[in-house]
């Protein structure tokens, strides 16, 4: 019987049509421009030339930026992950006095992401800064652009990047089975060996995704170089968007653009690999709560409170300079210099007085949730359709729409716009490059795979029986669908889209090679106002585009994830 | 030894256990019995040191050890799900406990193969990651990785009850025989009686956080000194109102302290109708009407009706052939084995 009503679907029309438009979107869009880039490159000529990659190799400094962005990624691998694993400890596993503050600041990084958290750093640590202020005083040598190069690039991503380790390695810490740290504690281990013997490695799968986007985030860094790498401390990206921006050196920006891809799939291959030894299937049937550890040496609990609070003093100026400074008048916000007479509203008058003022916030929320929703929704489609028929086809499906994830989003966004600058018998001759469509396809794209991933994992989580017993009831697929799967796999849905969302909005990294020149995006005008020629003004506006867009972020996070995530677990 | 002094427990304004005071004997099989929510398991938590009593002592031997964190006592847990460590193999599971404690790495060796021995795992699995190994491989691993510190008492928190029937009964017998071949002190917590009565020197029973009973299972179950523990245990028959409506004739129960009584359904006697039954002297016979009969290949179990009253009673062999609803029947009841409370 089900054979028979399987075999009826397939030859379902809706089904055969959205199985085509799937197969054409990843060809056109995944597998042609990366595939036309490499083309386009070597054979730009008619016949094969290696002339782009001498030219590149000729180059110090496009050499040096490859360099530059590989020891930036694998010094982040370790930054981040050494305080992206103190974080979680700090928030869920060690009993920290005023826990529920620290978990505010450190998951500050979730609302304000990429360019606006740049300017909250400048603001900070930057040439005008009082801190620098300070130390100049203290001692007048003291370079004024101290916060630059190698050094203030880690910094600034050290702490950007662990907003995936607070969702992540948090949700997988809670999965601990506590009773496996009591016995460990039963059987006689002490706290540090119960962390290092017991914890730590049931969180290795997850510390190794972390450590791939980790590393991956490090290889194709945009904004944060741009705005502290300064001339000493060039990367990939910057670079290639400069090559990208003059015609005669674009073969350079695409040669580029493949290393970054190269590099990424070999560190991957080679990360994946290894990842086979680690796994492990968690074997409890009761699992039951994690209760956060009191630590019992009272040295190191000093200790541990000191650094945790370090850490929140560190999260929390960004943001807090960026809610104060959208506070005060173009003199303060230029000098740093902060007086009674400074404070006023008037940034935020002159925010809302006029349509052109909001106009790149309207232009962002736009791309954010047309981008998000399409993602969504195409992944969604998708995951139905592996759920439904697991075969060769399908498979090939799950295993195309992962590359996004191999492929660093630079390249990407190389390939779109190098592929889509003229006409495309794969798109009916439309040319997209210079279009609102371009940074749309973008952002649909780059945000495939982890949506995917959710939403499958979702799907495959519904029991199979509930399915069943719709249809058993009466229901057809498509009411099936709307009434009694969508209520289930709504609650994530929702997450990944917000997340999706808030993801979009402030985004520079990719929306930089691919925007609409007369319809600029959020990221780009905040990314403008934070260079050191911007003017005072424009500075002030857009320290109100960040506060209104970290309320925002703010707003749809807790609006989402405040009922099951962030809640406290009352005590049974 | 371990005896309990006025234990009481408490979460915020909860109280979990209160007041607790008994021993368990060197060597002795000791179950917590109960049904879920009625502290046994907090009460077993304390005694392992996982968590704190609010007022009370506990002690080992006549040595205080209230406060003493788990890791410096001398009991050994085996968990609900087991707590294998899932990043670990077998043998790593096994040697946790000595590896911490720093023994030398050839004593864990023979230790650990030793242990292996005897709760029967085979060598090749020692190698195996734990979520290859079946449930009854794993409750294995879990009672090894604790019986391997030579432990002075065996905690066990309801260890079958994630299995399946049958496998359930293969490792109580199991478990069962490695108690007497270890001569372990053993604390037990379960909420099945079956596996309490057959497994226990003692039995605790525990109602709300207090101990209702204590005994040897035949103590338990025969002569079970509250309405609760009656019920709670084996299959029982009402019979109040029918002692309240022939005081006369029930002349061996104190009818003016006790007002509720019961009958254990195998302590029913039937007789078909018509047929002599000689009675004993403090046996009494009434007449009723068999409503519904349920087949249990062992035994067969009749629900009668005795005036307003449905009793059943189980028999070994089915009533004479024909034997079917709505049959007259004798029902003979035992006065001593009469269950009766205030």
């Amino acid at each position: 019987m089900d054979t028979l009503k399987n075999r009826w679907n397939k030859w379902n029309p809706v089904t055969i049509l959205l199985s085509f438009f799937i197969i054409w979107f990843v060809f056109a869009f995944l597998v042609f421009p990366n595939v036309n880039t490499i083309y386009e490159t070597f054979f730009g000529t008619g016949t094969f030339s290696l002339e782009p990659v001498e030219k590149l190799l000729r180059s110090d400094r496009a050499v040096q930026s490859v360099l530059n962005s590989i020891l930036l990624a694998i010094i982040l691998v370790f930054t981040v992950n050494i305080v992206g694993i103190s974080l979680v400890l700090f928030t869920n596993y060690f009993d920290i006095k005023g826990a529920s503050i620290l978990k505010l600041s450190y998951f500050s990084t979730l609302v304000y992401g990429g360019v606006a958290l740049n300017l909250g750093y400048k603001l900070v640590y930057g040439k005008n800064s009082p801190l620098t202020d300070f130390l100049t005083q203290i001692n007048p040598n003291w370079d004024g652009n101290w916060f630059s190069g190698l050094f203030a690039v880690g910094f600034v991503m050290t702490f950007a990047c662990t907003s995936n380790h607070m969702l992540f390695l948090s949700s997988a810490l809670r999965n601990v089975d506590y009773q496996t740290i009591e016995a460990a504690k039963n059987l006689g281990a002490s706290q540090i060996t119960i962390l290092k013997n017991v914890v730590l490695p049931t969180l290795k799968p997850t510390l190794f995704a972390l450590t791939i986007i980790t590393f991956l985030t490090g290889l194709s860094a945009t904004s944060a170089p741009l705005v502290f790498g300064g001339k000493e401390f060039e990367t990939i990206t910057p670079m290639i968007l400069t090559f990208a921006n003059s015609s005669s050196s674009k073969d350079l920006a695409t040669v580029l653009a493949l290393v970054l891809g190269i590099v990424t799939i070999i560190v991957l291959t080679f990360m994946l690999r290894s990842e086979q030894k680690g796994n492990y299937i968690s074997i409890s049937k009761t699992k039951t709560t994690l209760v956060k550890q009191k630590i019992n040496n009272k040295t190191v609990n000093i200790l541990v409170h000191i650094i945790a609070y370090i850490l929140f003093i560190i999260y929390t100026m960004p943001v807090l300079a960026i809610i104060i400074y959208s506070f005060t008048d173009a003199m303060a916000i230029s000098s740093g210099f902060i007086t009674w007479d400074s404070f006023t509203i008037d940034n935020y008058l002159l925010t809302f007085s006029s349509l052109e003022a909001v106009r790149p916030y309207l232009i962002s929320l736009g791309y954010g949730f047309a981008g998000s929703f399409l993602v969504v929704a195409f992944c969604l489609l998708c995951a139905y359709l592996m759920k439904k028929y697991n075969n060769r086809l399908t498979r090939t499906l799950d295993f195309m729409l992962m590359i996004p994830w191999f492929l660093p989003s630079t390249l990407i966004a190389v390939g779109l716009t190098v592929t889509f600058n003229t006409n495309q018998w794969v798109v009916l001759n439309q040319v997209f490059t210079g279009t609102l469509w371009l940074l749309l396809i973008g952002y649909i794209i780059v945000n495939i795979p982890f949506t995917l991933r959710i939403t499958k994992s979702t799907f495959f989580g519904i029991n199979q029986e509930i399915e069943d017993a719709a249809k058993n009831l009466g229901a057809n697929a498509f009411y099936t669908f709307i009434k009694v799967l969508l209520p289930i796999i709504l609650p994530s849905i929702m997450g990944i889209y917000s997340l999706n969302f808030i993801g979009i909005l402030p985004d520079y990294d990719l929306t930089v090679f691919l925007y609409h020149p007369l319809y600029e995006p959020l990221g780009i005008t905040i990314m403008n106002a934070t260079g050191n020629s911007a003017s005072a003004d424009t500075k002030a506006l857009n320290l109100v585009y960040t506060v209104i867009l970290v309320i925002l972020n703010t707003m749809i996070l807790t609006a989402v994830y405040g009922n099951l995530r962030f809640r406290k677990r009352k005590k049974v | 030894m371990i005896t309990f002094q006025d234990v009481t427990i408490k979460y915020d304004d909860f109280t979990a256990v209160k007041n607790l005071n008994f021993e368990v004997k060197d060597g002795e099989f000791f179950t917590f019995l109960g049904p879920s929510g009625c502290g046994k398991t907090t009460t077993l938590r304390s005694l392992v040191g996982l968590i704190q009593p609010t007022s009370g002592e506990i002690y080992l031997d006549d040595k205080d050890i209230t406060n003493l964190p788990t890791e410096k006592r001398d009991i050994k847990m085996v968990f609900q799900s087991y707590a294998l460590f899932p990043t670990m193999t077998v043998y790593e599971n096994i040697a946790f406990g000595l590896k911490v404690k720093k023994v030398e790495k050839a004593m864990i060796k023979q230790k650990v193969a030793d242990i292996a021995k005897k709760v029967d795992l085979a060598a090749e699995q020692l190698a195996k990651k734990v979520s290859e190994l079946s449930g009854g491989q794993q409750q294995r691993v879990a009672i090894a990785r604790a019986l391997v510190n030579q432990p002075n008492i065996l905690v066990l928190d309801e260890p079958l009850s994630n299995l399946d029937a049958k496998l359930r009964v293969q490792l109580r017998n199991e478990l069962k025989s490695l108690q007497k071949n270890f001569g372990i002190t053993t604390v037990y917590v379960t909420h099945d009686q079956e596996e309490a009565l057959t497994l226990s020197d003692r039995i605790a029973v525990f109602n709300k956080g207090e101990i209702e009973q204590i005994g040897t299972p035949e103590e338990i179950y025969e002569q079970s000194n509250s309405e609760f523990v009656c019920n709670f245990i084996g299959e029982n028959n009402n019979i109040t109102k029918l002692v309240t409506n022939h005081p006369e004739r029930f002349d061996r129960l104190n009818l003016e302290e006790n007002n509720a009584f019961y009958s254990r359904i195998e302590k029913l006697k039937i007789s078909l109708f018509g047929q002599t039954y000689p009675l004993v002297e403090d046996e009494l016979s009434f007449t009723g009407k068999i409503i519904d009969s349920e087949y249990y290949g062992i035994y067969t179990k009749y629900s009668i009706k005795v005036e307003d009253t449905v009793v059943r009673a189980v028999l070994k062999e089915k009533l004479s052939l024909g034997t079917d609803q709505n049959e007259k029947v004798q029902v003979i009841l035992s006065q001593q084995h009469i269950l009766q409370y205030k």
